[in-house]
């Protein structure tokens, strides 16, 4: 068995009074890929939110339970949610490049903001993380573009290459392809199946052909609810809950 | 089946006749309709006109009253810096010199605190405490000006002079624009004052700019590992260069022709002085001030040609920054 990089204990999570996630425990291994599914509104993006603080971003949202992060708690008020952010990157729905920035400046923003302004090592980092995301070879000739100039397709895999620059373990990506075409979102599927080498990945989808094609373990979500989490071997062919079996066949969802 | 399908054309040419009258009917409506497009349209357009023509008109009048001043001094009136009513010699150069420089200054102090105060009801306070706090500060732009004016002369000005004054020639005594003796009144406490009448301009306009950068990028930075502070200067300043320029203009445009509340805290005095504690004079204040008592038809000549001069600053002013935040929206793209 891996090791346990994070690990969620009875997570409850409100929005003031609405309760969103109701007692959520996973423990994720390291360099694996793990999905949550379910329908939409069942706390998924919530969820996830958590994981890198993000959610207290939302006026009224509050989280309780605990999530270690190697051993501690990120949770715990003597945290600062910048560092668990420096550990914990993210990739969002929508492609959301700065569009005032060019390409550049886009991906080594993470490392600028950690104080690094050495030109020739934010450059190596730049092309390092661009070819991490395979976007290199597509933009290494205008790196001074702005990044919004780029298709929806490249603009995502350039916010994941932003978020590789400080190297978090761990990588949170919330149904990152659903504002994408298939062929790009097939790129960004490819491209999570590589960064499973040396990053530990859980990702959001509403696409559960998706979910069986790249992830390693599935967890399935209805109404704030853990259901069902395990390899996708199992959750796939083998449920053990009826109702994952409903959804899977498509007969609720 | 024959005699089916003529019925059925016999049908077809019962409705299509009854189409027609239809349509006859209706293009009697399509005309009227027309027809009142057309009156709409010429009636919308002879407003827009309209609004041209009091501009051009206006312009035209304020020329022509200061044509004898403009044939007596001809372009060198705005380098002139001699003002003397009493030998009928006037240059405006005194009073483009304190428009500027009061308005200049009342940018570089109320741009950062509006900035800063827009940030902060809209970053920091709650959505109540913020909807609250952002009356308050609108209401300053309620506030007559001639109500500025009277606070400006009973409370601002001896504040500078007792206060401000002996503050700033301590720390930075040693720089031309901070000496000499203060009366309270002058160049410092008009351009404290106009600051003050500009910040909720600059502060609302700044705020709606800040409102229409999506939560989503002010995520994807806080997500990169930024502190709050760097969030804001990466997803909230950064982009909103051009706006906050714009933001900027407005707030030039009331400073240059604010009368009232200048006229009452600079001194009135034709002269040009680096010191900020010196008395000066504006364009506007100018005007204001000696229209009524202009005796010779040449002054009241050179006072339009000031506020011919006004107009021409406002203009080009409006119009460079125009360009400035076209340019730039351009270069960012939004
Ligand atoms: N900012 C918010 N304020 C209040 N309720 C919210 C907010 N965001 C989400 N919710 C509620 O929390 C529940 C879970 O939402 P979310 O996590 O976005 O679901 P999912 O990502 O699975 O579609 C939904 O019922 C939604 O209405
Ligand atoms: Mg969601």
């Amino acid at each position: 068995m891996n090791n346990i990089v994070l690990s969620v204990k009875d997570l409850n999570v409100w929005y003031n009074d609405f309760q969103a996630v109701k007692g959520i425990s996973i423990d994720y291994p390291e360099k694996s890929i793990s999905a949550i599914i379910g329908p939409s509104g069942c706390g998924k993006s919530t969820f996830l939110r958590c994981l890198n603080r993000i959610h207290e971003e939302v006026p009224g949202a509050r989280a309780e339970g605990e999530i270690l992060l190697k051993g501690r708690n990120i949770l715990g008020s003597k945290i600062d949610p910048v560092q668990v952010r420096r550990s914990i990157g993210m990739v969002f729905q929508k492609p959301n490049p700065f569009p005032s920035m060019s390409i550049l400046e886009n991906v080594t923003l993470g490392v600028r903001l950690l104080g690094v302004r050495d030109k020739s090592k934010l450059m190596q980092v730049a092309e390092q993380c661009l070819r991490k995301a395979a976007l290199w070879d597509e933009v290494k000739d205008k790196l001074s573009q702005l990044g919004t100039s780029l298709s929806g397709g490249q603009q995502q895999r350039l916010c994941i290459a932003r978020a590789l620059a400080i190297d978090p373990p761990v990588l949170l990506m919330d149904e990152p392809t659903s504002a994408l075409d298939p062929i790009a979102s097939l790129k960004i599927e490819n491209l999570m199946s590589d960064l499973k080498k040396d990053y530990t990945v859980i990702v959001v989808t509403h696409n559960m052909q998706q979910a069986a094609r790249v992830a390693d373990y599935t967890s399935f979500f209805v109404l704030g609810e853990l259901i069902e989490h395990g390899a996708c071997s199992d959750i796939f062919t083998n449920p053990k809950e009826q109702k994952t079996e409903d959804y899977i066949t498509g007969k609720f969802g | 089946m024959i005699n089916e399908n003529e019925s059925f054309i016999e049908e077809s040419t019962k409705f299509n006749n009854l189409v027609d009258s239809n349509c006859t009917k209706s293009k009697v409506f399509n005309f009227s309709y027309q027809l009142q497009d057309k009156i709409n349209y010429y009636l919308i357009k002879s407003f827009a006109c309209l609004v041209i023509l009091l501009l051009i008109g206006l312009v035209a009048m304020l020329i022509y009253s200061a044509l004898p001043a403009m044939e007596e001094f001809g372009l060198g009136f705005a380098f002139g810096d001699d003002w003397n009513p009493v030998e009928d010699e006037f240059g405006a150069l005194p009073f483009l010199f304190g428009t500027l420089i009061t308005s200049f200054l009342a940018l570089m102090l109320a741009t950062p605190v509006s900035v800063g105060v827009a940030l902060f009801i809209n970053e920091v306070l709650s959505k109540k405490l913020a909807a609250v706090v952002s009356l308050f500060v609108e209401m300053i732009a309620a506030i007559p000006s001639i109500v500025f004016g009277l606070w400006g002369v009973f409370y601002l000005a001896p504040f500078v002079k007792e206060t401000l004054t002996p503050v700033l020639k301590s720390s930075l005594g040693f720089l031309p624009f901070f000496q000499g003796a203060s009366f309270g009144i002058g160049i410092l406490t008009a351009s404290l004052i106009l600051a003050l009448m500009i910040i909720p301009t600059i502060t609302s306009i700044c705020r709606i700019v800040f409102k229409t950068v999506p939560t989503l990028q002010k995520e994807a930075a806080l997500a990169l590992g930024s502190t709050r502070f760097e969030m804001i200067k990466i997803a909230l300043l950064r982009p909103s260069f051009s706006g906050i320029m714009g933001a900027i203009v407005l707030g030039l445009g009331r400073a240059l022709g604010e009368t009232m509340a200048v006229a009452m805290v600079i001194g009135n005095s034709p002269s040009i002085s680096a010191s900020l504690f010196s008395p000066a004079a504006t364009m506007a204040s100018v005007i204001a001030n000696e229209y009524t008592e202009a005796d010779s038809d040449l002054h009241l000549s050179a006072l339009c040609y000031v506020g011919f001069l006004l107009f021409i600053v406002t203009f080009t002013i409006n119009g460079l920054a125009r360009f400035i935040v076209w340019n730039q929206s351009k270069k960012v793209g939004g």
